[in-house]
């Protein structure tokens, strides 16, 4: 058996990233594919996430899954160097989250974090378009726009009312949910909820997370509209911090490492 | 307990070693894993020119294991000098370099510009890499062309020179063999084992590069049968591993003949687990009854 380490290296720690055990607080079932874990960290030290940013996340998979998942931060509930309180917004889709939503209250997960390069926010109003699972950064930007009395229009898609995220009725903003089937909301995909948001306001920043086609749309809408689009993009990972190179994706001109450069890129390096 | 270990002439404070292609270029991963635990890191294969690698996705879990097809992504070595070197020299670590070419004459020209840099305390030689069409284990395994590449460098380089050998190769004593007629300090094994992954409903493989390379603990068993061919074969100092998860892993590559143990796929779950290897060796060492690493070496009863 392996044991925690957090403890031990904690003398060393002086970059910006926490390495070493979290604490489940809580898990909250959101919907029949969707939970919340909500994880509390001893000690941080590492500065405060930034909306776009993430965690690997050890699912405890011991030599048989040997990958850490990783997860966008979904909301901060609480940060100090001392003490902190984070959120993650996880859809079940594999081995890895089914084993998240089995952990318990008061179980330890190896949790590594904050990674990588989160969106960047303008003064004036801001348009996110998620989809699915791309909901979870989105609301955490959302909320830190909210913080900062920034005006935005939020576009959530989902498959069905089944997957949806309820969280979202707590926003200020304005929110439009979609579904493909019509079951909550507005029937139809984000993409094209994005299209009306188009005609109904004008924005400084597009924000997009979610499936690619989806993001590509929404970002060659923007450009045609003259908008800088920003979108956070999903590659498999293992290392986390841009030492294995295995997340790396080609781009427009370049590679794209999207753990370290990313995830979040400005869509006119990635088409 | 002391736990240094003397590797073909390099002082090592722990028999740990990080293996390439896992840690980058080490400083990635500065404050994040305690160095100090570590007896070496040996840095991301660097060839002549910068190559892109392949397309994605680069990685893909299978049971035990990791599939990669990073397709030998590096920023060439003129890069590695001018932005890595100093870094490097920061770092509280042993920093072993490693290097890929398409020639002999070209791994020897590498290998001078990495003792030119006067940072990086040995040489590992990939002439296994599964992932390049050319240069990698288009050598690896050959006996003749093994020999050629490491008599190639050892005539232009004074630090220890360690080729990296793969166990996918029908004979691999032949190939330790010639690398120590060639002129071996000591041998590096093993390198990832080509493999290959399908997704059924789409009917392609799972990496953008089709095949890619096996690591993790699914390949420890064919490393360990390595590793006892090598030193068997040469008595060559070895840095062994494939696999290696725990300090019980570390404790059979050393009875099976290896010097030093890597440490690679591991660290992506847990990159303080070199570190914690390093901390349980002396009570495990003393429950076997020896005094120092460097006993154990080769002790396999048979
Ligand atoms: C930067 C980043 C942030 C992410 N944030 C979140 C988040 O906030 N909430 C959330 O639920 N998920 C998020 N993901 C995706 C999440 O990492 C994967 O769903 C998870 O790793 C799947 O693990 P598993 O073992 O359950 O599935 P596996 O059994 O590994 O795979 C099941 C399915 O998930 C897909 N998948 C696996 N890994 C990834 C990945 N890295 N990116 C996209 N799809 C993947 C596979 O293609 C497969 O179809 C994020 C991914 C990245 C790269
Ligand atoms: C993502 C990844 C990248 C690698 N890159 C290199 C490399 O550039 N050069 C090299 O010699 N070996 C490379 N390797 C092989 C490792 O150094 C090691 O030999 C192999 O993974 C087996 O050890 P492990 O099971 O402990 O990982 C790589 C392995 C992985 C998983
Ligand atoms: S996951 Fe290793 S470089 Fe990004």
């Amino acid at each position: 058996m392996k044991k925690s380490s957090s403890e031990r290296i904690e003398k060393r720690i002086t970059s910006s990233v926490y390495v070493g055990d979290g604490t489940l607080r809580n898990r909250i079932d959101v919907s029949s594919r969707y939970f919340i874990l909500e994880v509390e960290i001893k000690n941080p030290r590492a500065s405060c996430p930034l909306p776009g940013q993430f965690f690997t996340i050890e699912c405890g998979g011991g030599k048989e899954h040997l990958l850490r998942r990783p997860f966008a931060v979904h909301s901060i509930v609480e940060w100090s160097k001392e003490y902190a309180v984070i959120q993650f917004l996880v859809e079940e889709v594999g081995w890895g989250t089914r084993r998240l939503r089995n952990i318990m209250p008061g179980d330890k997960i190896g949790i590594l974090g904050p990674l990588g390069r989160g969106f960047k926010f303008f003064q004036g109003n801001h348009l996110l378009v998620s989809g699915g699972i791309g909901v979870a950064p989105l609301h955490f930007a959302a909320c830190y726009l909210e913080e900062r009395k920034i005006d935005y229009t939020f576009v959530a898609g989902f498959k069905s009312s089944r997957s949806c995220y309820s969280g979202l009725e707590k926003l200020e903003g304005n929110v439009l949910v979609f579904t493909d089937d019509g079951s909550a909301g507005k029937k139809g995909f984000a993409s094209s909820g994005a299209v009306s948001a188009f005609e109904q306001a004008e924005y400084v920043a597009v924000l997009a997370c979610g499936p690619e086609p989806m993001m590509r749309e929404v970002f060659q809408m923007s450009s045609s509209a003259g908008i800088a689009c920003q979108v956070s993009l999903a590659e498999r990972m293992a290392c986390g911090v841009g030492a294995c190179r295995g997340c790396v994706r080609r781009g427009k001109n370049r590679n794209l490492c999207v753990c370290k450069e990313g995830p979040v890129f400005d869509g006119t390096d990635v088409w | 307990m002391d736990l240094s270990i003397e590797l073909a002439g390099i002082h090592l404070r722990s028999p740990i070693v990080l293996a390439s292609g896992t840690a980058g270029y080490a400083y990635e991963y500065d404050g994040i894993i305690d160095f100090s635990y570590v007896g070496a890191v040996i840095i991301k294969t660097v060839t002549m020119e910068p190559r892109s690698g392949h397309p994605e996705p680069r990685i893909w879990e299978v049971t035990a294991g990791v599939l990669n097809s990073i397709g030998l992504e590096n920023i060439g070595i003129d890069a590695l000098l001018s932005d890595v070197v100093p870094h490097v020299s920061n770092l509280d670590v042993p920093v072993i370099a490693s290097i890929a070419a398409e020639t002999a004459k070209g791994f020897a020209r590498l290998a001078s510009r990495i003792e030119e840099a006067g940072v990086f305390c040995a040489l590992e030689l990939n002439i296994s890499c599964p992932n390049v069409e050319r240069g990698g284990l288009e050598f690896g395994v050959d006996p003749k062309a093994t020999s050629a590449v490491v008599s190639a460098v050892r005539e232009n380089t004074s630090i220890p020179v360690f080729p990296k050998l793969s166990s996918a190769v029908t004979n691999i004593r032949e190939i330790a063999e010639a690398a120590y007629i060639g002129g071996a300090s000591g041998l590096s094994l093993i390198n990832t084992i080509p493999g290959l992954a399908v997704d059924v409903a789409s009917r392609r493989a799972r990496l953008g590069g089709i095949t890619g390379g096996l690591s993790g603990p699914a390949i420890k068993p064919i490393a360990l049968k390595a590793v006892w061919d090598c030193y068997q074969a040469t008595g060559l100092p070895i840095i062994g591993g494939g696999g290696v998860y725990d300090v019980q892993d570390v404790l059979e590559f050393m009875i099976c003949g290896a010097r030093a143990v890597s440490v690679g796929t591991a660290t992506f779950q847990d990159p303080q687990g070199a570190g914690e290897i390093v901390e349980a060796l002396p009570s495990c060492l003393e429950e076997l009854g020896v005094d120092s690493p460097s006993r154990l070496v080769g002790t396999l009863e048979t």
